[in-house]
């Protein structure tokens, strides 16, 4: 083999090196996730539990609250259809403190909007601590809406779940929910976490 | 011969970005309040994820692009928010910061 030939092999050899390395590194970058390793994969693909029920009304379907331990350390809340529906919304806090140090985990789905003249449906899901009493919604009028808990044990502890869905009524008025309060047995409140739609 | 090959490294980098289909289209370390990002439009967006290292309450949407209107939102503290929206009218992946976050934190839309 000639030196020209030689050369030409190895400039060859490093050429595919690069390709190689390029599509690795493409595919890597586009597969980069922000989250943590394994958690979008379990949330996908591990089981849900449903803790309550949000009924069918004015012409929109029956939706649940479910509970989802995931095998990556983190407990989800979710408003789905179903179990096995992809169509959930929610979100997840470590396994160790669900409730991030607060007395509530409260997730607000809606369709519709950002005005509040815009939302077709609305609904607020969540997971409280067990000396939580009562929940209610506030809404931009300062009226209130309490909502129904339900004692529910999640990885060897208890919770109160809701599942709420905005009065279509409420909204056909423009109100919309501007915080969700945990109140203890006294009727003190021990947690209040903003909540609304749009940029509000 | 060498061109030939350089195309062809580009043009499979090229389409495994493509294939790979999920994007990181915000990330940083702190997000002031009322700071949001979105991805370009896309019939093909169909999941957003907003990912924090701490908790703070943050929105993802999608937004379609005739009447801007919000499709799946979701509001929430929660350190992994997730959304998403199974239709095939082209929209883009919008996140938004509701209060402000000292932590690093991302949002991902994936098609």
């Amino acid at each position: 083999m000639s030196a020209l030939e030689h050369r030409k092999r190895w400039s060859a050899i490093g050429i595919a090196v690069v390709a190689a390395a390029l599509f690795a590194g493409a595919v890597v970058a586009g597969h980069f996730d922000a989250a943590p390793t394994g958690l979008e994969a379990a949330v996908r693909d591990e089981p849900l539990v449903r803790v309550a029920r949000i009924p069918a009304a004015n012409g929109l379907g029956e939706r649940g609250v479910f509970v989802q331990p995931t095998s990556a350390g983190f407990l989800c809340l979710w408003d789905a259809p179903d179990a096995t529906s992809s169509a959930r919304q929610g979100g997840c806090n470590p396994a160790d403190d669900p409730l991030a140090g607060e007395k509530l985990f409260v997730s607000l789905a809606y369709d519709g909007g950002p005005d509040v003249t815009g939302v077709r449906d609305a609904r607020l899901i969540g997971i409280a601590a067990n000396d939580v009493a009562q929940v209610s919604v506030v809404m931009s009028d300062d009226t209130r809406r309490t909502v129904t808990l339900r004692t529910v044990g999640v990885g060897g502890r208890s919770y109160r779940a809701f599942g709420y869905r905005l009065r279509r009524a409420d909204l056909e008025q423009g109100l919309g929910p501007t915080a969700v309060l945990a109140l203890d047995a006294r009727g003190v409140e021990i947690d209040r976490q903003a909540t609304g739609f749009g940029a509000g | 011969m060498r061109l030939s090959l350089l195309g062809l490294v580009l043009s499979l980098a090229l389409s495994a970005s493509a294939w790979a289909g999920s994007t990181t289209y915000a990330g940083y370390q702190s997000w002031p309040a009322g700071q949001a990002a979105s991805t370009g439009y896309s019939p093909s967006w169909y999941q957003n994820i907003f990912y924090k290292t701490s908790s703070f309450d943050t929105t993802v949407t999608f937004i379609d692009n005739v009447s801007y209107g919000w499709h799946s939102t979701v509001r929430s503290r929660g350190t992994y928010v997730e959304t998403h929206w199974l239709s095939s009218q082209t929209k883009k992946a919008h996140c938004r910061a509701n209060t402000a976050g000292s932590s690093w934190a991302a949002c991902t839309a994936h098609s």
